[in-house]
């Protein structure tokens, strides 16, 4: 192992917020304010995907997902209005009403979560474009990602919520600290947490570095 | 700096996020590579970042995104069948994909064409490497054999020319083949002296003789081209 480099490249991820997204956005969202349909419907096919896998990975159950997803939205459309583009583009604020979503579902079916099992938690297909792969790749990346699920469904709330925003999602420091609405000292402090807990978790799982 | 095991991690997430100061990270190093119970963790951790990174993004299940219009929007058609199978066709009604495809459809026939390939008879025979490569070995021979000719033609027209040029600084009228020194031409007199210029009867034919003989190396353009000119010398 080479002394400062330990496997990893550090990554300088973009985060979803770029310059031409933030404004296709901005524009769609004023055509929705004035009764434009298309205009949303090409909204919810761009971040349909983004939201159904934050809702995925934070529930670990694909019924559950589609229904908050689908909550998220109506969310979204009917307080349109209250959007402002001063705080932060669109898909910021639409985390950030996928996350307080899930936070309130997290707490009203906390009680009967206990019993969920882990063939409850996989019911989705994974990416179709791994088919094309080799066939061990593709088992590979297909197991992985159910051990990582599974892990993460054992992490608290606030640690799995800034795992999955930091490293599934590849949001920028700030983005999650204006979606999890906490000072960026305790973004750092949680996703930190997170990450050594999860790699604790798929340690004690057997789960083998790649 | 001193670093410890806490600070290692403590701050581990922002090392591993590029987000530590040059001597943090120098600090960082020195100790980890040093301590026994920082390596398995720095280690695991970042490991750990490798496996997330490398997890793909789930797809939705196909009707999600209609089951959000109906919700948002109200009832919609949900597509089946033949408007499924032909769904396609609203992305490709746009006028930069009509472009895009008539630039294509262009770029193909003309490469078609060049190959030899014909429209009226078309035969997959043509679209064979050997028949195609004949087929423009043939063309370019054509066409180099072409262009030497084109440019020895240009060579003779301008032999030609320029031998008129040349033939038009000769005298052309009785009065000026007299000599210069003579005062006058009165009968039965003379000053002894010898024309220096031949005379033009002679030269016409001579003029003559030399354009028939390039002529005979023209095609037929340049060849009556030369036979006007002809015409026009001989008296």
């Amino acid at each position: 192992m080479a002394p400062g480099n330990f496997g990893v490249k550090l990554v300088t991820v973009a985060g979803f917020e770029a310059d031409d997204t933030l404004e296709q956005d901005a524009q769609l969202v004023q055509q929705c304010l004035q009764g434009d349909g298309p205009a949303w419907e090409e909204l919810v096919r761009r971040h349909t995907r983004r939201i159904f896998n934050i809702c995925y990975r934070f529930t670990g159950n694909g019924t559950e997902a589609e229904d908050l997803s689908q909550e998220v939205f109506l969310r979204v459309y009917k307080t349109l209005g209250s959007y402002r583009s001063a705080h932060g583009g669109f898909a910021t604020w639409m985390t950030s009403v996928t996350r307080n979503l899930l936070i309130d579902h997290y707490r009203r079916t906390k009680r009967d979560r206990i019993t969920d099992s882990l063939e409850d938690a996989m019911p989705v297909v994974e990416n179709k474009e791994s088919v094309g792969r080799r066939p061990d790749q593709q088992l590979l990346l297909g197991e992985l990602s159910f051990q990582v699920q599974a892990a993460l469904t054992r992490l608290s709330p606030e640690l799995r919520e800034a795992v999955i925003l930091r490293d599934l999602q590849q949001l920028e420091y700030n983005e999650i600290r204006q979606v999890l609405d906490v000072p960026e000292g305790t973004v750092k402090s949680r996703i930190n947490r997170g990450r050594i807990e999860l790699a604790r978790i798929l340690q004690q799982m057997g789960v083998r570095p790649s | 700096m001193t670093w410890t095991c806490e600070l290692t991690e403590a701050r581990l997430s922002e090392y591993l996020d590029g987000l530590l100061s040059p001597d943090e990270r120098h600090a960082f190093d020195l100790h980890v590579n040093a301590c026994v119970h920082c390596v398995p963790l720095v280690s695991s951790v970042s490991h750990l970042l490798s496996d997330l990174h490398s997890i793909e993004q789930i797809e939705p299940p196909a009707q999600l995104v209609y089951s959000i219009l109906n919700q948002t929007l109200g009832p919609r058609e949900s597509k089946k069948g033949w408007r499924v199978a032909f769904g396609w066709l609203n992305a490709v009604a746009s006028a930069r994909f009509a472009y895009s495809a008539v630039s294509l459809l262009a770029t193909v026939a003309i490469l078609l064409t060049a190959s030899g390939f014909s429209f009226r008879k078309p035969k997959l025979a043509d679209l064979s490497p050997v028949n195609v490569y004949r087929f423009a070995d043939r063309q370019a021979h054509v066409a180099y054999a072409r262009s030497t000719k084109f440019v020895s033609d240009l060579r003779v027209v301008y032999e030609i020319q320029s031998r008129l040029s040349k033939d038009n600084e000769l005298p052309t009228t009785p009065e000026s083949t007299v000599p210069k020194s003579s005062p006058g031409k009165n009968p039965g007199s003379t000053d002894g002296t010898r024309p220096e210029t031949p005379r033009q009867q002679n030269r016409a034919n001579d003029i003559g003789r030399q354009l028939e003989l390039l002529a005979m190396q023209v095609p037929v353009a340049s060849a009556g081209f030369c036979h006007q000119l002809i015409l026009r010398r001989t008296p």
